[in-house]
C-alpha cells in the first residue's frame, strides 16, 4: 500500500510529533485517513477527528482524495490566546 | 499635522477610509496577549469606538505577553477590561471605549456584541470561540478567528455566507482534556503579536470594506514555517452557517455556571447576564463589611474584592461572577460560592 506522511500542527504536534507516517489504499479519501490516523494514535484519537485535513495547502472536506505524492496536514483548532 | 496621515496614504484608504474607520465599532472578545495588543492597534488606527468586553483581573504572569498593562495595574487588581480602557484613552481621548467586565456566554454574546460592525476574538477557550462563532454568524457579523498554543498560532477572516465559519472547518471543539493548553505549553508572545496583527488587519478591512484574504494563516514564528491554507466557500452542511442552527448560543444560559477556567481554577457565573441588564449586580461594599467578619482580610477596588478562605483565592466581580485559584473541583466551587457570596 502506498505510504502517505501527514504533517502535524499544534495541539496533534506536541501530542504525536511532527509527522505521521502510514499506509493507506489507493484512492483514500480525507475522512479514510483521519480514522487511520487516529487509529494509529489512539490516545489522541478524539483529537485527530476534530482537526481539519489540508491537501497541498488547500484545506479539504471528508470525501477529497488523497495520495502519497500530497503534502497532507492535519490542524486541531488552536485556542490559546 | 494629521494624526492618521501615513496610514490615509494608502491606497484605498484616503479621508473616505479614514471616516469609515472613525464611524466604525470593534468589539473585542477577550484582553489577554491577542485581544490587548489588537485593541492598540485599531485605537490607532482610529477605530472610533470599541467593545471592550473581559472577564477577568490582571495577574502578574500576564505582562510577559499582554500589551498595554503595567505592574502597577496588577498591584491594582484592575480587570483587564478596566485596565485596558484606560491606557487605550491615554493613546486616544477621543475614541468612545465601552467596557464590559463580563462573561460572554450564551445569555449575555448578543447583548454584549450589540452594534459591533466585527468582532476580534481574544478569547482563550474553545468554548468561547464557538460561542462567538455563532453569536456573530446568527447576525452576519464579520469577525476574525485566531488563537495561539506555544510558537504556532493560526488566524482565519470570518465573512458569514461569503467565507468558511469555524464550524466549516472545525464542527466540533476537541472534548475538555485531549488537548495541551497554555498552562502547560505556554505561549511565545511575538507568535501571539503577529496573530493579533493579523487579526487587526482583518478588522480593519472589515470596517473598510474590504474582503481580508480568505483561508486559514498558520504560522510558527521560533521555526520559522508560515502557510496560508487555501479555503472554498461556505460548508453547506456547516451546522451554523449552513443549516442555521447554533448549538453554543441556544445552549442558553440557566442557572449557576461553573467552568475550569485552567491552571487549577475555577469561574462561577450566576444565572443571567447582569452586569450587561445594568441590573442586580452586588453590593461590594456590603459583601465586604459581611466577609471581613467571615475570612479576615478583604482586598476591594471598584469592581472587584478579593480574599482567601479555606485555601482558595477568590475573586468577586461586581455583576456577582466569581474566580476561585486554588480548586478544579465544581462542587466545591458552588459550595464556596454560595456559603461566601450568597445565591
Amino acid at each position: 500500500m502506498p505510504l502517505l506522511t501527514v504533517h502535524c500542527y499544534a495541539a496533534l504536534r506536541e501530542a504525536a510529533g511532527a509527522r505521521v507516517e502510514l499506509e493507506l489504499p489507493a484512492g483514500s479519501t480525507a475522512g479514510e485517513l483521519k480514522r487511520a490516523v487516529a487509529e494509529q494514535l489512539p490516545d489522541h484519537a478524539a483529537l485527530v477527528e476534530r482537526s481539519a485535513v489540508a491537501v497541498n495547502r488547500r484545506l479539504v472536506g471528508p470525501t477529497e482524495t488523497v495520495g502519497p505524492e500530497d503534502e497532507i496536514a492535519l490542524l486541531p483548532p488552536v485556542s490559546g490566546g | 499635522m494629521d494624526r492618521y496621515s501615513r496610514q490615509t496614504v494608502l491606497p484605498g484608504v484616503g479621508a473616505e477610509g479614514q471616516a469609515r474607520l472613525g464611524s466604525g465599532c470593534a468589539a473585542i472578545v477577550g484582553l489577554g496577549a491577542l485581544g490587548s495588543a489588537a485593541a492598540d492597534l485599531l485605537v490607532r488606527a482610529g477605530v472610533g469606538h470599541i467593545i471592550l468586553i473581559d472577564r477577568d483581573v490582571l495577574e502578574l504572569h500576564n505582562l510577559q505577553r499582554q500589551s498595554l498593562y503595567t505592574e502597577q495595574d496588577v498591584a491594582d487588581r484592575l480587570p483587564k477590561a478596566e485596565a485596558a480602557r484606560r491606557h487605550l484613552s491615554a493613546i486616544d481621548p477621543h475614541a468612545r471605549l465601552t467596557v464590559h467586565i463580563a462573561d460572554l456566554d450564551a445569555g449575555t454574546a448578543l447583548d454584549l456584541l450589540e452594534g459591533a460592525d466585527v468582532v476580534v476574538d481574544g478569547t482563550d477557550n474553545y468554548e468561547t470561540r464557538y460561542l462567538l462563532n455563532d453569536a456573530a454568524v446568527s447576525t452576519g457579523r464579520p469577525w476574525t478567528y485566531g488563537g495561539v498554543l506555544g510558537s504556532e498560532g493560526t488566524m482565519m477572516a470570518i465573512h458569514p455566507g461569503q467565507t468558511p465559519c469555524l464550524r466549516c472547518l472545525f464542527p466540533d471543539p476537541p472534548p475538555a482534556g485531549s488537548v495541551v493548553t497554555c498552562e502547560t505549553m505556554g505561549v511565545w508572545a511575538p507568535t501571539a503579536r503577529v496573530i493579533a496583527s493579523l487579526e487587526a488587519g482583518a478588522a480593519l478591512q472589515f470596517l473598510l470594506g474590504e474582503e481580508p484574504a480568505p483561508g486559514l494563516v498558520h504560522l510558527d514564528t521560533r521555526s520559522g514555517r508560515l502557510v496560508r491554507l487555501e479555503s472554498g466557500g461556505p460548508d453547506p452542511d456547516c451546522p451554523a452557517c449552513g443549516q442555521g442552527r447554533y448549538d453554543h448560543l441556544e445552549a442558553g444560559a440557566s442557572g449557576m455556571a461553573v467552568r475550569p477556567c485552567g491552571g487549577g481554577s475555577v469561574h462561577v457565573s450566576p444565572p443571567g447576564g447582569r452586569m450587561v441588564t445594568g441590573e442586580g449586580g452586588l453590593d461590594l461594599e456590603a459583601l465586604a463589611r459581611r466577609l471581613s467578619s467571615q475570612v479576615g482580610e478583604v482586598k476591594q477596588n471598584p469592581y472587584l474584592l478579593q480574599f482567601d478562605a479555606e485555601g482558595v483565592r477568590m475573586t468577586v466581580f461586581a455583576d456577582g461572577r466569581a474566580l476561585m485559584q486554588g480548586t478544579e473541583d465544581r462542587a466545591r466551587a458552588r459550595s464556596l460560592y454560595a456559603r461566601f457570596v450568597g445565591t
